[in-house]
């Protein structure tokens, strides 16, 4: 097992899946991913101790990435249903991936086909609720991620709950024009109903949760325990003096402190007490301090630390948005685009607009195949990890122009530790929540979940 | 939201949201109000409700549960508040009555929700203004590094690795309601104060300021650590510390020394353990009664002024006014703005660090919308050749150094709207070329005739962001100064509809007026895109850095531009003139703006008359713009809390 280790992700992107060239060579992110990936070797013990567990099976993992604007519809959805489908044009970067693919055509999210294009259908995406219309003061998406559903299971045997990353940070301001606070369009978990997970932007700072999460160090543990139980009590005082009225935000932050603490138990004794990362994290592999310069390289770098947090289980749930709601993103990067990503995907119908709103599209599931690769090449147990995750891919409309919420462009990838029935084009009747996805997602995962926000049962077909 | 330009299905929503409520530029009404000369009285309303709403509002079977049955006059209206301003927007949007009922005309439309409003109005403002809640909210990312860089003395961003903070309320990302907790935040502030602790003792003066007693063979290590704490934790904790406080962190203190017996590691440790305490990480008033407004305490007080107009802690000054109990006294606050607002000019002319710059970056950017450049807005390749980080610097600092210099000197609001001035650095002043010695810091430049220059509209930051990537967008500069100056941004344009493509020919200018004259045609578009796209025409001759131009690729530029007034214009000047007749209105929306950043929270219906009142002591004192942050100070919301 250790020696399949060494067959690296990279040589396989390159040979099997067809990244462009031009991406490879302008991502120079694939450049800086690939030294220290060769860094990381499975521990000794991690094969003995997961045998303390009281199951044998690996764990699952479930990650979900956000794209915002939407997609070129007509060169989305692939031909054919069943395990017989073609890729289409969109798509066709997951070739390699057939066996590993399920798309979903005719979901849809109702309770985001409301108020504006764009925030409601972010902050809903994985919600499956209405968002209040609000400059902030009653902010409230009315309901929790499917993802936080899933940490709150999985939460207690990692040392992260869950990730959230990004790369945009919140948008600056509030919309006027259609009276939402942007928080709502740079935000997709969220842990409660006026709870959105704040993301982190920077791979370095990253690295150095997952670090530190997988080595902890019992000398300051105490330490540490000892100024949290400071903090507490000064947090316990305040809130006897506060009216009730006035406790949330301090709440908010005594479960904040209380996860440190959590962990620090944890890591002594209790629930965490036999968690060993699956493969062994080293400090030299950290990426640079400041955020890389590109996109592209920004891109590649979050998707590798989704890769590290699974392959090392230092979390089992992670989020990631390509950008904002209504990103303006230039990605001119991409040959043959000139434009902005919002602008453009307001097409119009315009041929040339389309063309490029295609290009986009493919170059995000390009990146969406970077890391399905790579969590292939990560050998687990019998086979990979990209075998007992989950990762989904979507965008929160349809055509960005018309900013309709009908027939999501929605792809779910691994087996979820065999739970899932991947290799089919499923096509559902018109307007199937999306919700019954995720009811689905979360029962293979094992939270035992059979119901999500509006969903009516599991999705047909998804699970084996 | 963005420029599509659509041709909409749901046409008379849209149509009214403009005409109705949103835009006085067209209709004419200059500053001398319109409401005040529509006539209407209570029996013209109970008229109205007779005949437009009680076949479906009436009785036990009334719709909503709205029953205006007994509707007769104005009292009904302020006894219901909350209802009425929903009435007077249904109204107002056409949603009510609804189609297929009987109508009324757009003018006894338009005095319904007129008298409605006023009658609102009069009852609040009347009646009193009411505070809002004691303040309750962390620091925010900003707050936080300057608040430790004034703590410890250290000129490193203690913030730089929290998470990004999000906006709510009036558009700034001080607003209360928006500044969230996650779970990650803890660990964050761990690791920065360990950072910024670690930094601070390693630096000789700042450790001198920090660690004021050692441990000698007079002074026992706990009879140090408690000199040290009782000089550190009302700084930190912006207020007196209590002797039981003192006491808890030298327990903690202690434990830490029983440890190791380090005085420095324990010491460190106890400050670390201060700068996570929620007690320095929030700024937090003592609960306040209810029914009754309280003016805020003194040391509550030396905070607000000090996050308004620093956005970091009080100063010696202003914690030693608040141990006198002066900072209830207004002529003391006046002075104390003044003080805090100071920016001195060295002997080359530049303005050096002062912390009113802090206030300026977080307010002009946030209101601007110019923090974008740079993250959400990149110019593409293809206009931006020469973009470098210089021209960014000195783009997005002119309208910064600009706001400082008109709080420190106190000049003239309208100067926002032109000026004889700007700020520009090295590159800026090559972009604009306009003449002079300029390093890379922004410097003051006077303006000549010819330069195009002056107030924000000149500004290259306010020109990039307002446009696309690529281009220059007409639609998007008119939609930025009906909602940044003037405060009545248009409706979206609704969803799904078949839509005209301002962009599609972007190599020929003219044909993209053209398009947008031929996509007016259609009424509803023209609504809104009537006043909207020929204020953006009149901004074409700017390129989308800003730049000067005369022609696009052969055709000459036409600025030109008619409103649906009849106001005429012709280019930028004249464009600036058309909104300097206006300028009670955007003196209403800019201290609305800042009273909302000076309160941090989303205004309500009881600030309104707040702004009004402060708008009206603008106006009779010059536009003043310390008048305004005066007034802002001494007015009932900031200086006083209610419990909700």
């Amino acid at each position: 097992m250790r020696g399949a280790m060494n067959i690296y992700l990279h040589d396989q992107i390159n040979s099997r899946f067809p990244l462009s060239r031009r991406t490879l060579l302008r991502g120079a992110g694939a450049a800086l991913a690939l030294p220290w990936l060769e860094a990381m070797i499975p521990t000794e013990a991690s094969a003995t101790e997961t045998e303390d567990n009281s199951t044998d099976d690996a764990p699952i993992r479930l990650a979900a990435l956000f794209v915002p604007n939407g997609v070129r519809k007509d060169m989305w959805t692939p031909k054919g249903v069943g395990r017989d489908f073609e890729m289409s044009e969109t798509l066709q970067p997951l070739e390699g991936f057939h066996d590993q693919l399920l798309v979903l055509t005719n979901l849809w999210n109702q309770a985001s086909n409301v108020g504006d294009g764009h925030y409601v259908k972010t902050s809903g995406f994985l919600t499956c609720t209405t968002i209040n219309k609000s400059l902030g003061i009653d902010l409230n998406c009315n309901g929790r991620s499917m993802d936080q559903v899933a940490a709150n299971y999985s939460g207690k045997r990692t040392p992260l709950p869950s990730l959230e990353l990004g790369i945009d940070p919140v948008s600056t301001g509030v919309d006027t024009n259609v009276g939402y606070t942007r928080v709502y369009g740079s935000h997709i978990a969220w842990s409660g109903p006026t709870s959105p997970l704040a993301k982190e932007l920077n791979p370095g700072l990253v690295f150095d949760r997952l670090f530190r999460a997988a080595h902890p160090t019992l000398g300051t543990a105490k330490r540490d325990q000892l100024l949290l139980d400071r903090v507490l009590a000064d947090v316990g005082e305040l809130k006897r003096r506060l009216g009730a009225s006035d406790r949330q935000r301090m709440d908010e932050y005594l479960q904040s402190v209380r996860s440190i603490e959590k962990r620090l138990q944890n890591q002594q004794s209790g629930g965490m007490k036999h968690w060993q990362p699956l493969a062994k994290l080293e400090k030299t592999t950290r990426p640079t301090d400041e955020r890389p310069d590109t996109y592209v390289e920004q891109v590649r770098l979050m998707l590798d630390m989704i890769a590290l947090a699974f392959q090392t289980d230092t979390t089992r749930v992670c989020t990631f948005m390509f950008g904002n709601a209504v990103s303006s993103r230039n990605l001119s990067f991409l040959d043959g685009v000139s434009g902005g990503h919002h602008d453009t995907s307001h097409h119009q119908n315009d041929e040339e607009k389309l063309r490029q709103y295609q290009l986009i599209n493919r170059w995000h599931i390009e990146q969406y195949a970077y890391l399905l690769g790579k969590l292939r090449g990560m050998k687990e147990r019998d086979g990979t990890v990209l075998d007992n995750s989950m990762i989904l891919y979507g965008s929160g409309l349809r055509d960005g122009n018309s900013h309709s919420p009908h027939n999501l462009p929605i792809v779910l990838a691994g087996r979820g530790g065999g739970r899932i029935a991947t290799g089919q084009h499923l096509e559902y009747g018109r307007d199937t929540p999306l919700a019954n996805l995720y009811a689905a997602m979360l029962n293979a995962f094992g939270t035992g979940e059979t119901r999500f926000a509006d969903s009516t049962e599991l999705l047909p077909g998804v699970l084996v | 939201m963005i420029p599509h330009l659509r041709i909409v299905a749901t046409v008379r929503l849209a149509a009214v949201l403009c005409v109705v409520s949103v835009w006085t530029l067209a209709s004419s009404a200059k500053d001398a109000s319109a409401q005040n000369s529509v006539p209407f009285s209570d029996s013209a309303a109970a008229e109205f409700v007779q005949s437009f709403c009680l076949d479906c509002h009436e009785g036990d079977e009334a719709e909503s549960g709205l029953d205006l049955a007994a509707f007769a006059s104005a009292n009904d209206v302020t006894e219901s508040i909350e209802s009425w301003n929903r009435i007077a927007t249904r109204v107002s949007q056409r949603q009510m009555p609804p189609e297929g009922s009987e109508l009324p005309s757009d003018q006894n439309r338009a005095a319904f929700v007129s008298w409605i409003r006023s009658t609102i109005h009069a009852a609040i403002c009347d009646d009193g203004v009411s505070p809002g809640r004691p303040m309750i909210r962390r620091m925010n990312r900003t707050e936080y590094a300057n608040t430790v860089r004034d703590l410890l003395g250290i000129h490193v961003n203690a913030g730089h690795a929290l998470p990004e903070d999000g906006a709510g309320g009036e558009g700034f990302d001080n607003a209360a309601e928006t500044l969230f907790i996650s779970p990650i935040y803890a660990e964050k502030y761990l690791d920065a104060a360990k950072s910024a602790i670690g930094h601070a003792l390693k630096d000789p003066d700042a450790r001198k300021r920090i660690i004021v007693a050692t441990p000698n063979e007079q002074k026992s290590p706990e009879q140090a650590a408690r000199e040290v704490f009782s000089e550190f934790l009302p700084r930190a904790f912006r207020r007196p510390a209590l002797a039981t406080e003192i006491d808890e962190y030298i327990s903690t203190f202690n434990r830490a020394f029983n440890e190791d017996g380090s005085f420095d590691n324990a010491i460190e440790f106890t400050l670390v353990a201060a700068m996570v305490s929620p007690k320095f990480l929030f700024l937090l008033e003592q609960p306040a009664v209810p029914d009754k407004p309280t003016l805020v305490s003194h040391y509550e007080m030396a905070s607000r002024l000090s996050y308004f107009l620093w956005a970091s802690m009080p100063d010696h000054e202003l914690m030693r006014l608040a141990e006198q109990e002066k900072l209830h006294d207004e002529k003391v606050l006046t002075d104390q703005v003044k003080r805090m607002l100071r920016s001195d000019v060295d002997r080359r002319g530049l303005r050096r660090g002062a912390k009113v710059r802090d206030f300026a970056k977080s307010f002009v950017e946030q209101w601007l919308g110019t923090r974008a450049l740079g993250r959400e807005f990149k110019p593409d390749p293809s206009v931006a050749s020469r973009y470098d980080s210089e021209l960014e610097g000195g783009m997005k600092y002119e309208p910064i150094f600009f706001f400082e210099d008109l709080l420190a000197d106190n000049r003239s609001l309208l100067n926002l709207i032109d000026s004889d001035f700007t700020y520009v650095n090295r590159r800026l002043a090559r972009h604009y070329q306009v003449e002079g010695k300029f390093r890379e810091q922004p410097k003051l430049v006077k303006l000549q005739a010819g330069d195009h220059r002056g107030g924000l509209l000149g500004m290259s930051a306010v020109l990039a962001v307002s446009s696309l990537p690529h281009r220059t967008s007409p639609v998007l500069r008119g939609k930025w100064i009906l909602e940044t100056i003037l405060g009545t941004p248009p409706p979206p344009p609704p969803p799904d509809v078949p839509a005209l493509d301002e962009s599609a020919e972007t190599a020929k200018p003219a044909s993209l007026r053209e398009r947008l004259e031929r996509h007016r045609a259609d009424a509803t578009c023209a609504s809104c895109h009537d006043t909207m796209d020929p204020l953006g025409f009149g901004l074409e001759n700017f390129d989308v850095l800003g730049r000067w131009r005369t022609e696009v690729e052969g055709v000459a530029i036409d600025s030109s531009g008619k409103l649906p007034s009849g106001d005429k214009f012709n280019g930028p000047k004249e464009l600036k003139q058309l909104l300097l007749d206006h300028k009670e209105q955007f003196i209403r929306h800019l201290t609305r703006k800042m009273l909302g950043y000076a309160l941090a929270r989303g205004l309500n219906h009881e600030d309104d008359c707040v702004v009004d009142s402060i708008t009206k002591k603008l106006v009779d004192d010059d536009y003043k713009t310390q008048t305004l942050i005066i007034e802002i100070v001494k007015s009932v919301p900031f200086r006083y809390k209610q419990a909700p």
